[in-house]
């Protein structure tokens, strides 16, 4: 061993030790203080698919395909740059390759050399799009640290060329003791060109230029291996595994065991799971979340970003703290909410689900708005004061409304339909869930009328539960109350399974999506439907046709995705299918399908005033406005009421309607 | 310290009474009981004013076996002692102060709170009543109340200027609903009031008859229950419904 095998071996030693003393403090804190311990299960497949997906082919990154591409690209440049570099500091210290001359290491070094030219490229371009074209979403924060990056990686493959000009140019046979050389052209192809391009430099530059290139190139490298876990480039070593370790149920909350539990919600850094430590660690502060959040759009100062990085922030911080003082967690672990996170900020959150959506790295941000709301609403009483009374009402009333329970059926009336609490024997093969709001609200009525109307066209054979139908819970549930929730929930599963109910259609989503995906975990299987996959099945068996809307009509329509029918439960197509049975005259607005703008009625907003920048629903609207549309459809009572109220309030009236998809189907009925 | 007794009314849930169309009487019987809304604002005060002076609160209810949900709300708020009172069923104001008197006479304390007027009956009677028979000064109306050794301060807040009053103590304060929001109570306390124990106390009061109820009916009214869907169209007609309604 030669002086500069010994100081690159130690260098490299001190840099490995780093990285990894860093990762295990990491890995301590996420193992030693949280307290809740996640939903896993093995599932094995999905984990594979979403592996492949989300690591290797960088599937969601492709949600903003410039930078999709741009990430992928230096991602994959990272992969094969990891395995040169490992032969490179191989070479140093012992003289000899590691993977020795053969296929395998033909393809390493060309695409190596392929890679270091679009890597420069990338770095280029990542600089030109935040410093720039000052792209929105990158702004405000850190700028340094993606600088200093940039640079080390920009440094990184530079030096890479500069060594391997020279060995093209055959200038590096004195220095085979430190370095590979006498590569062939074809393998090297940039730097090939390159050398043919630059002329030779004189030998007695080649030593200067050498040892400058070979030491910044190893003290480069040494620093990133440092810098990695210490930075937002900690995503590197997290995001993989936490792809990895994503529990399948995003958005959805766990719920409490009010028996066993004591402390509810999340108040500080204990108060979370193991899986979270790992969303923590891999935001990469990207910023797709907040740049998609509807509150953030329309001036709210909420940004998922922010939640999550101040949560990490919080957890690096007290982390350090408990490892040296572990006899007082009480004393170390103070509460997040209030500092650094605003408790106005928990409350704009209209769980749309944007976020995680858009999220590259699976961050699960909804669960945990929902565990601080929690925290406040379950330990301290705090909610707005509109809140308090939608737990009021769901209470005593077991809705939204303060109306009398024992009307919930009246809407149908007349209608011939069979309510089961008026005729608790009677025959039936489906139920038809209402919901609150279509039970009680009188624009929204509409919508009950409409489904009856279809299903007793197609000849289906339905009941209604009439007022032994009560809340479902969500709206309790996704402003904190899970208490509440739980209660009705608890109530609700009693009367499907004292009447044995299997199959159920519902035209709300947020009862959809209760009833489909949650209702489980109390211990009741329901085969659940949304109308709009029914309705759409019902045409395309013919069971209902649909008169098309003639070729001279100037009616547009198009579609507004309601979060918990898209991306809660990945319904984009039956409802545009059904749009599709009678008419062409269809346009897409901006955002649609799973990067749809929410209406902002979701998460109990439908029941709080939004004060704070300007209305979500308004922006919306002006989508719809912007391309013409005459008839905005929806498939939620949520929606309905926020856009038909938006419609309204900024005097559209007279040249925007909004539909129930029912109300589109029933009107058409042949 | 503050000794407080607070008092709660319960009431037939006012959203789910209707009325029987031929007596035109209010059907009661079946509708859940709820606590009465200024009760709940009482209670609040109570559990407050615990907080900033330290002290007892002791809530007294006249019910039955089925009003245990409505104490164990006051506990969840941060009621100390309940007291059901069992026995009593009527309405009649005279009748409820005696009865309310005879049991707050028994108990030590500094302040009376109870709710200016019920949101079923409106009598506003109680307030008075309790003072007569307890022989303690009315502080009526509060919007705000502050103790400061053994006087108590009263503002009651009124649309141009505020009044503030104040007496030693004991005495009863009638509380407006401003006076305060109810808290949401953490679940830690509801689920704690569930295991706490409810003093019920029967009694056979003696009633006086002087004053009776006649009847309790609603006006007349007939509903034309006209639906008109059609916007256009519906606007002109229901001007001309209106018309021959005033004629
Ligand atoms: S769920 Fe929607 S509103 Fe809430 S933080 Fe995420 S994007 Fe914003
Ligand atoms: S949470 Fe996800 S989307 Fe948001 S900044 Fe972090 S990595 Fe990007």
């Amino acid at each position: 061993m030669n002086l500069v095998s010994v100081l690159v071996l130690a260098g490299i030693l001190i840099a490995v030790f780093a990285f990894f003393y860093k990762l295990y403090e990491i890995l301590w804190d996420a193992i030693k203080i949280p307290l809740k311990k996640p939903r896993m299960k093995l599932d094995l497949g999905r984990r594979i698919y979403i592996l492949i997906r989300n690591v290797f082919l960088q599937g969601k990154l492709f949600k903003d395909p410039f930078a999709g591409i741009m990430h992928a690209l230096m991602f994959w440049g990272f992969i094969v740059f990891g395995a040169y570099s490992i032969d490179f500091f191989y070479v140093t210290i012992f003289a000899h390759q590691l993977f020795s001359p053969g296929i395998l290491s033909d393809i390493i070094f060309f695409t190596v050399n392929i890679f270091a030219g679009i890597v420069i490229a990338d770095v280029i371009y990542a600089a030109v799009r935040r410093w720039g074209l000052k792209i929105k979403r990158y702004q405000g924060f850190n700028g340094f640290e993606a600088a200093f990056i940039l640079v080390l990686i920009g440094l990184l493959m530079l030096t890479y060329f500069v060594m391997s000009v020279l060995d093209m140019q055959g200038l590096l046979a004195g220095y085979t003791f430190v370095v590979r050389s006498g590569a062939p052209h074809y393998l090297e192809p940039i730097s090939y060109a390159l050398a043919s391009i630059i002329p030779k430099a004189p030998s007695s530059y080649v030593y200067y230029i050498f040892w400058s290139a070979f030491w910044i190139h190893a003290l480069d490298f040494m620093v990133f291996l440092i810098y990695i876990p210490r930075s937002k480039h900690l995503h590197l070593f997290a995001a993989p595994f936490n792809v990895l370790f994503s529990t399948g149920t995003q958005a959805r909350p766990l719920p409490i065991d009010f028996e066993k539990e004591t402390r509810f919600g999340a108040t500080d850094i204990r108060d979370f799971t193991w899986k979270d430590y790992f969303d923590f660690y891999s935001c990469t502060e990207c910023g797709r979340c907040t740049d998609n959040c509807p509150a953030n759009m329309t001036g709210k100062t909420l940004s998922p970003r922010d939640i999550i990085w101040d949560i990490r922030e919080t957890v690096m911080a007290q982390g350090k703290e408990y490892r040296k003082n572990r006899d007082n967690p009480d004393e170390v672990f103070k509460t997040v909410i209030g500092d650094p996170i605003l408790e106005k900020d928990l409350w704009s959150c209209t769980t749309c689900m944007a976020c995680v959506e858009q999220c590259p790295v699976m961050i699960d941000h909804v669960p945990k708005i929902i565990d601080m709301r929690r925290s406040l609403v379950l330990n301290q009483g705090k909610a707005p004061k509109e809140s308090l009374d939608l737990f009021r009402n769901i209470e005593s009333y077991a809705s939204p409304y303060a109306i009398d329970p024992s009307t919930r059926g009246d809407w149908a009336e007349n209608l011939d339909v069979v309510n089961l609490s008026k005729n608790p024997d009677a025959n039936y093969d489906v139920l038809y869930w209402v919901g609150c709001v279509a039970s009680y609200d009188r624009r929204n009525q509409d919508i009950a009328k409409s489904v009856t109307k279809i299903l007793k066209k197609a000849g289906v054979n339905f009941a209604i539960l009439g007022s032994m139908e009560k809340c479902t819970g969500d709206p309790a549930r996704r402003t904190g109350n899970e208490y509440l929730a739980d209660m009705m929930i608890k109530q609700n599963v009693e009367t499907f399974k004292e009447k044995k109910i299997h199959k159920v259609i519902t035209a709300c989503p947020h009862c959809f999506n209760s009833l489909k995906n949650e209702y489980k975990e109390y211990g009741v299987e329901l085969e659940v439907y949304h109308h709009s996959e029914y309705i759409n099945r019902l045409i395309s068996d013919k069971k209902i046709s649909v008169k098309a809307l003639t070729s001279d009509s100037s009616e547009k329509y198009t579609y507004h995705d309601s979060c918990y029918l898209g991306r809660y439960n990945k319904i984009y197509d039956a409802p545009r299918e059904i749009i599709g049975s009678f008419t062409e005259n269809f346009e897409e607005m901006e955002k649609n399908k799973s990067k749809a703008l929410c209406c902002g009625a979701g998460g109990g907003r439908l029941w709080m005033q939004e004060t704070e920048g300007t209305m979500v629903s308004h922006k919306r609207i002006e989508m719809a406005d912007k391309i013409n549309a005459s008839t905005v459809v929806t498939a939620c009572p949520y929606c309905m009421t926020m856009l038909d109220d938006a419609r309204k309030t900024t005097n559209r009236e007279d040249k925007m309607n909004i539909q129930d998809l029912s109300e589109v189907i029933a009107k058409r009925l042949e | 310290m503050v000794d407080v007794i607070v008092l709660i009314k319960q009431m037939p849930d006012l959203e789910q009474v209707k009325i029987d169309s031929n007596t035109r009487e209010p059907m009661i019987k079946n509708v859940p009981k709820t606590v009465e809304i200024l009760s709940e604002h009482a209670v609040e005060e109570a559990v407050r004013l615990k907080e900033k002076y330290k002290g007892k609160v002791t809530a007294i209810l006249l019910g039955n076996e089925q009003s245990s949900a409505i104490m164990k709300k006051a506990f969840a708020i941060g009621a100390d002692e309940g007291i059901i009172i069992d026995g009593y069923e009527e309405n009649n104001p005279a009748n409820t102060a005696r009865v309310l008197a005879t049991k707050i006479k028994e108990i030590k304390h500094d302040l009376v709170i109870l709710g200016n007027q019920s949101a079923d009956s409106i009598t506003g009677l109680i307030p008075g009543m309790l003072s007569a028979l307890l022989n303690e000064p009315l502080l009526g109306n509060a919007g705000k109340i502050e103790v400061t050794g053994t006087t108590v301060k009263v503002t009651r807040i009124l649309e141009e200027d505020n009044i503030e009053i104040e007496s030693p103590m004991p005495s009863i304060v009638s509380i407006s609903q401003e006076i305060n929001e109810p808290r949401l109570p953490p679940v830690m306390q509801i689920m704690a009031a569930g295991r706490k124990p409810i003093k019920t106390e029967k009694i056979a009061p003696v009633i006086s008859k002087a004053v009776t109820l006649v009847s309790n009916r609603a006006p007349r009214s007939e509903r034309k229950k006209l639906v008109f869907e059609d916007m256009d169209k519906g606007i002109p007609e229901v001007v001309k419904v209106l018309k021959e309604g005033m004629k």
